[in-house]
Order: C-alpha cells, then sequence, then structure tokens
C-alpha cells in the first residue's frame, strides 16, 4: 500500500484510498444517512469502520446510537417474547390447563415478576379448585349417603314439582311400583299413578297444601296404580318442601298388611262366635235334654193316640234342635274326636266321587284329579264326609245349569313365606284337597262371612247356613284350615287344608318292584344286623356276601369286584371307618355303588346314604334305585 | 398441509409476534401455519417465540426482503 501523503490535513479528491480527506462532508453525511437508515429498520449489525480518525466524533455518534437502538430493540423483544409466553401460560390456564407454568428467568425484570405473579395467582386458584373439590367431595358423599338413606329407609319416595312433574324417586319407588327413574322423572305427573276416581280429591289436596298447608291431610290411606296397571292400597304421607311449592311424598304399600289384617280380624270373629255358639249350644243341649227326655217319658205314659202324636212332635222338635246344636257345636270345636282312623286319602275320594255322581246330577261332569302317590291322613272318615258333602253340595247349588265340578288332591309345603301372608297359619307340610265348580261365584263381601253360622245366600228354607261353619270348625278340629277363592260368574275354589303331623312318607311298595338277582357286599361288625340284612336280600332274590371288617371287606370286593353291583356299608366300624372302606372300594373300581348305613341322617359327600331304622322296603327300594341308576 | 397463513409485512418487530400470540388461541393443535414477514429481526422473533412456547418450525423461505416460516402448532 502507498504511503499517505497527507500528512498535514488532506485535500479534497486524494488519490490515496485510505486518506480521511478525499470525501466532502456531504458525501459523508449520504454514507452516514444510509447506516442510520439501516440501523432505524432495526438492524444494528450496521457500524461504521473506525480506521478512519478524522470524522472519529461523527463515527462514534453513529455508533452510539446503533448500539443505544440495538438495546432498546433487544429490551422490546424480550418484553414481547415475554408477553408471549405469558399470554400462553394464561390462556392454558383459562382453558383448565393447571400444568402450564410461567417461566420467571426474563432478564427483564417486570416480565420476571409478571410470571412470578402468574404462578403464584395459579397456586392460589389451585388451592381454591382443591378447596371446592374437596367441598364438593364432600357434598358428593353426603348426596350419596342421603341418596343410600332413602333407598333403604324401605319406603317408597317421591318429589314433584308445583304442576306435578316428578322430580326424584328412590330406588325403593321402583321396586314398589315398577316404573323405572328415567321413565319417571322429568316425564311422568304424579296423578298417573292415581286410579281415576281418586284424581281429583287427591289434586284439591294438593292445591289446597299450597294455599293452607294445615287444611291438607298429611297422611291418609289411599290407592296406587302400579306400571303393570295393579292397584295396590298405600299409606300416603304429603309435605311440601320448606321454602319450595315442591311435595314429598313417601308410599308405603299396605295392601298386604291390610289382607293380613282381615284375616286375623276374621279369624278373631270367627273365634269370638265359636264361643258363643258353642256355649249358648252346650246350655241348649242341657235344656233340650230334659224337653226330649221328659217328652220321651210323656210318650211312653200317654194311652191318647192324639195326645202322644203331640209328644212325639215334642220329641222330633227336640231332636232337630239336637242336630242344629251338634252343628253348632262342631263349629265352635267344642266336640271330641273320637273316630280317627288313618285313611288312604285317594281311595277315600274314589269312593267319595262315586257316591256323589247321583248327586250332582248329570249336568254337572265331576273330574277327580289324584296324585299317584298315595296320601294318608289320620281323620274320623264321617268328618271328612261332612267337609266334603257340604262343599260338594254348595258347589252343585252353585251351578244350576250344570259346569264341571273338579276334586284335586295333593300334599303341599307352606314355607314361611305362605306363613307370614297368612298369620293364622302354621309352616309345614299339608294335605290339600281343593274343590272346584264353574258356577255363580261369590261377591267379596259374601266371601268374607260364608263361615259365619247362620250365613247363607240361597233362599230361605233351603239351607240352614250351618254348611261352611261346620266344615270351618271341623278343620279347626284337626288345626287345619279353609281358603276360598272366587270370582263372580267364573265359579269358586274352596281349598282345605290339613296339617300332616309327621311328615313320614308310607307308600304302598310294590314287592316285585323290589325283587333282584344281583349280588350285595354288606360291611357290618354287628353279627345280628349283618345277618338279618343278607336275610332280607336274600327273600328278595338278591344273593349277600358279608364281611364283618374292613380289611375283609376290602379282600371280598377285590375278588368279586364284576360281580357285586353294590356294597352296603356301616358307618360306625371298628378299625377302618365305613367312609374309608367306601374310598378305598371306589379306588378299586371309581364307579362303584356303595350305600352307607348309620343309626341316624348323615349327608355324606359323594355317597347316598340309609338310615338303619327304615322297614326293609324302602332300604330294598333304595338299593334297586342305586342299581337301576334312579338314584 | 399448510392450513393457515398470516402476513405480517410491513409489521415492524415485535408486532408480528404480538400478533401471533394474539391469534394463537384460534389455533388447533398440531395445525401447520406460514408465517410471513419483511421486519429485518422477523426471523430471529418467530424463532424465539416458537423456542419459548415449544413449538416447531418446519421450513424458513426467504425471498428477497420476506421470510416465511413455516410452524407447527
Amino acid at each position: 500500500m502507498k504511503q499517505h501523503l497527507c500528512h498535514y490535513g488532506g485535500y479534497l479528491k486524494c488519490d490515496n484510498p485510505n486518506c480521511e480527506h478525499r470525501y466532502a462532508l456531504s458525501e459523508v453525511l449520504h454514507l452516514c444517512s444510509d447506516v442510520l437508515e439501516k440501523i432505524a429498520q432495526g438492524d444494528c449489525s450496521q457500524k461504521i469502520d473506525l480506521k478512519f480518525e478524522r470524522y472519529a466524533v461523527q463515527r462514534l455518534i453513529i455508533n452510539k446510537v446503533s448500539q443505544e437502538v440495538s438495546a432498546m430493540i433487544d429490551l422490546t423483544h424480550e418484553l414481547a417474547i415475554g408477553i408471549c409466553e405469558h399470554f400462553d401460560v394464561l390462556k392454558r390456564l383459562h382453558e383448565g390447563d393447571f400444568s402450564a407454568t410461567a417461566s420467571e428467568d426474563s432478564s427483564v425484570e417486570i416480565v420476571r415478576m409478571l410470571g412470578q405473579l402468574i404462578n403464584k395467582q395459579k397456586e392460589t386458584f389451585l388451592e381454591y379448585i382443591n378447596t371446592i373439590n374437596k367441598h364438593k367431595e364432600e357434598i358428593r358423599h353426603l348426596c350419596e349417603q342421603q341418596n343410600e338413606i332413602l333407598s333403604s329407609v324401605g319406603v317408597a319416595i317421591l318429589v314433584s314439582d308445583e304442576d306435578m312433574t316428578v322430580e326424584f324417586v328412590n330406588h325403593e319407588f321402583e321396586i314398589t311400583t315398577g316404573y323405572t327413574k328415567e321413565e319417571v322423572i322429568g316425564k311422568m305427573k304424579w296423578i298417573e299413578f292415581i286410579p281415576e276416581g281418586l284424581v281429583q280429591k287427591m289434586i284439591e289436596y294438593h292445591r289446597l297444601r299450597r294455599i293452607s298447608p294445615s287444611f291438607a291431610p298429611r297422611q291418609y290411606e289411599t290407592k296406587f296404580k302400579k306400571k303393570n296397571g295393579e292397584i295396590r292400597d298405600i299409606l300416603l304421607t304429603v309435605g311440601l318442601i320448606p321454602y319450595t311449592k315442591k311435595s314429598i311424598a313417601s308410599i308405603i304399600d299396605i295392601t298386604e298388611r291390610k289382607r293380613i289384617n282381615e284375616q286375623i280380624i276374621h279369624s278373631q270373629k270367627m273365634e269370638s262366635l265359636g264361643l258363643l255358639s258353642g256355649r249358648v249350644a252346650h246350655e241348649y243341649n242341657n235344656i233340650l235334654t230334659g224337653i226330649v227326655g221328659f217328652a220321651g217319658l210323656l210318650y211312653s205314659k200317654l194311652e191318647d193316640e192324639h195326645l202322644k202324636s203331640f209328644a212325639d212332635k215334642i220329641i222330633n222338635a227336640g231332636e232337630r234342635a239336637k242336630n242344629l246344636s251338634r252343628a253348632l257345636l262342631d263349629f265352635s270345636r267344642k266336640e271330641k274326636i273320637e273316630k280317627i282312623s288313618e285313611l288312604n286319602i285317594n281311595k277315600y275320594l274314589n269312593k267319595f266321587s262315586d257316591f256323589i255322581r247321583s248327586l250332582i246330577g248329570k249336568d254337572i261332569q265331576l273330574n277327580l284329579i289324584l296324585p299317584d302317590k298315595e296320601i294318608f291322613y289320620k281323620i274320623d272318615p264321617t268328618h271328612l264326609d261332612v267337609i266334603l258333602m257340604n262343599l260338594v253340595t254348595n258347589a252343585r247349588d252353585a251351578m244350576p245349569e250344570g259346569g264341571e265340578l273338579t276334586i284335586g288332591l295333593k300334599e303341599s309345603y307352606l314355607d314361611s313365606v305362605y306363613t307370614y301372608t297368612h298369620p293364622i297359619v302354621k309352616q309345614g307340610y299339608y294335605v290339600v284337597i281343593c274343590v272346584t265348580d264353574t258356577g255363580t261365584g261369590m261377591d267379596e263381601e259374601t266371601k268374607k262371612r260364608i263361615f259365619e253360622p247362620f250365613f247363607t245366600t240361597k233362599p230361605e228354607g233351603k239351607g240352614t247356613g250351618l254348611g261352611l261353619s261346620t266344615v270351618f270348625g271341623l278343620l279347626k278340629q284337626y288345626e287345619g284350615h279353609i281358603h276360598a277363592y272366587s270370582e263372580l260368574g267364573k265359579g269358586t275354589t274352596f281349598k282345605i287344608y290339613l296339617p300332616l303331623k309327621e311328615k313320614k312318607e308310607k307308600v304302598a311298595l310294590d314287592k316285585n318292584r323290589l325283587k333282584g338277582s344281583e349280588t350285595i357286599l354288606v360291611v357290618d361288625d354287628d353279627d345280628q344286623a349283618r345277618s338279618y340284612i343278607s336275610l332280607f336280600l336274600k327273600e328278595f332274590g338278591y344273593k349277600a356276601i358279608e364281611a364283618k371288617d374292613g380289611i375283609k371287606a376290602l379282600e371280598l370286593y377285590e375278588n368279586h369286584k364284576e360281580e357285586i353291583a353294590l356294597s352296603m356299608i356301616d358307618l360306625v366300624i371298628p378299625g377302618l371307618p365305613g367312609a374309608e372302606i367306601a374310598r378305598k372300594i371306589r379306588k378299586i373300581k371309581p364307579d362303584a355303588k356303595i350305600l352307607i348305613m348309620s343309626g341316624h341322617p348323615v349327608n355324606l359327600k359323594d355317597m347316598v346314604s340309609v338310615e338303619k331304622g327304615l322297614i326293609p322296603e324302602e332300604i330294598l327300594l333304595k338299593i334297586r334305585n342305586m342299581i337301576d341308576g334312579i338314584e | 398441509m399448510v392450513e393457515r397463513s398470516l402476513d405480517f409485512s410491513g409489521l415492524r418487530c415485535p408486532l408480528p409476534v404480538l400478533k401471533l400470540s394474539s391469534l394463537y388461541p384460534q389455533f388447533k393443535q398440531g395445525e401447520i401455519i406460514d408465517v410471513v414477514g419483511d421486519c429485518p429481526t422477523f426471523e430471529k422473533d418467530i424463532k424465539a417465540w416458537c423456542a419459548k412456547l415449544g413449538k416447531t418450525i418446519l421450513n424458513i423461505e426467504k425471498s428477497g426482503n420476506k421470510i416465511k416460516v413455516t410452524i407447527r402448532i
């Protein structure tokens, strides 16, 4: 490079390109303005070369400007990006994203503080939200508890608005009415559950409750229409929810309770009538004894035939009165049961039906439905005659234009559910005889009174009104009961229930059915018992192999396993117990048939057992059934 | 696939990023947008904005004094 010549101050248009004096001022200003313009646009990278010295002041000013503007722009950008970031955090928080956190590391204090403030605000919000959530959880828990209480209270509850629209029902409501919450809430009005005839009255109560609550009944009995159309008796308690116009109603289905109460009242009434009529009949009988006795005496002493006929009339009237008092005593259950005998009810009913065919006439078809199993019952046959004759006569009279009369017999167990709904009935096995007609039937009022003495629907002179009361009294003597079911125009069914004192099946067995030719292993340590079992087995054609203990039994079984059809093993044997012998036999032959004998009823897994006390026929039946694969 | 295009030409920095932030609530997550600007610090600002807010720059294209940045929101 050429040495700088302008050693004394330079000049314009100097040839030396490095000479700072070669530019005019205007040119310098022009150069400066270009740089300034770019700086103003934000491009602070523009600088003026500092190797020139002459315009140092200008150069320094421009560079200083560039530096300052650059710093300001950086600050503005830092501010802007900080705002953008915090804006984004606020937006996310607004949307519920509480994982958003503002950065607190900005070099700009206000941005940094804003970040801190946002984060603190977020923490405060989160605390609020946590508290709210906690309260919400508590409220939810309380609501659940309330719902649980409302559901388990055992009473159907309904809340309705002033316009009668259902707003709430509990689970019990669903059970009681058959409607689901979804079907009811917001969709139905409570009047839709009320039978037509009662709607108007209940709407009046509804209005009255809002105008003058003390005049509207709080609790009353009414009726409710279930989803299936069934009408139930209910006890309704209604009140207004405080500070609202909403009603809350509790509904208790009292249909069963009413029915049970009616049964109890009826039973008490019959009891009182029984007591009264029994007492009257007893006193009456004493008087009649005198009347009939002395009339007889008079009859024997009188010689005048005309007068004798008067005495005879007194005797006849006295006898009729005695019959009447006997019927009253039957009803009052004062008569002693004397001629009890065990009857085969199947056979009895067969004979009885033959006897009544002529009585009921040709227009009535008689059906007899008897079970295959024969049923035995200890009863005075004349009592059964009286009971059935009364029922059959009533049935016949109810079918003046003919129809069907059905007599059925079965054995039935009345369980705790039945006795709960029929409190005067005891739980247990019963012989049930049904007498059904297709006659005129009875209305509810008649049905309630049919067992009362002297109550009759028959024309005067046709019925004494003592038939069904006698039936009722006789059944009571056997601790039985009678149930009537009737529909007007369709017919009536009377069911009589006679309790079986001891449920021991008495089966009329076909002896041929018990016979067999198979081989049976008898294991019993008692010599007498073993030989007795073998004896009756042999009598019925079986071959018996005897073993005194488990070891002998297993040895015999091993040698005759193909031959032995069944093993009878005593449960209690010294040494190897019966159950163990049975298990070892099953190891030899897994499908071996084993009958465990014991002195008392036992329940052994995978084993059939029999009580030693049973009669041989019953044991033989069990053996036969097991060999044939029935049991 | 660009779903939205924003032109901030003529706006001085930091106005483009402030504008972008104010429009940001309208964007869907994952949406791809183009932002165009001509301010000398535009590219730098957009890069800083994306870094702070966790957005991805897919492409930067320069044409004359205009810069187009493609961003995945």
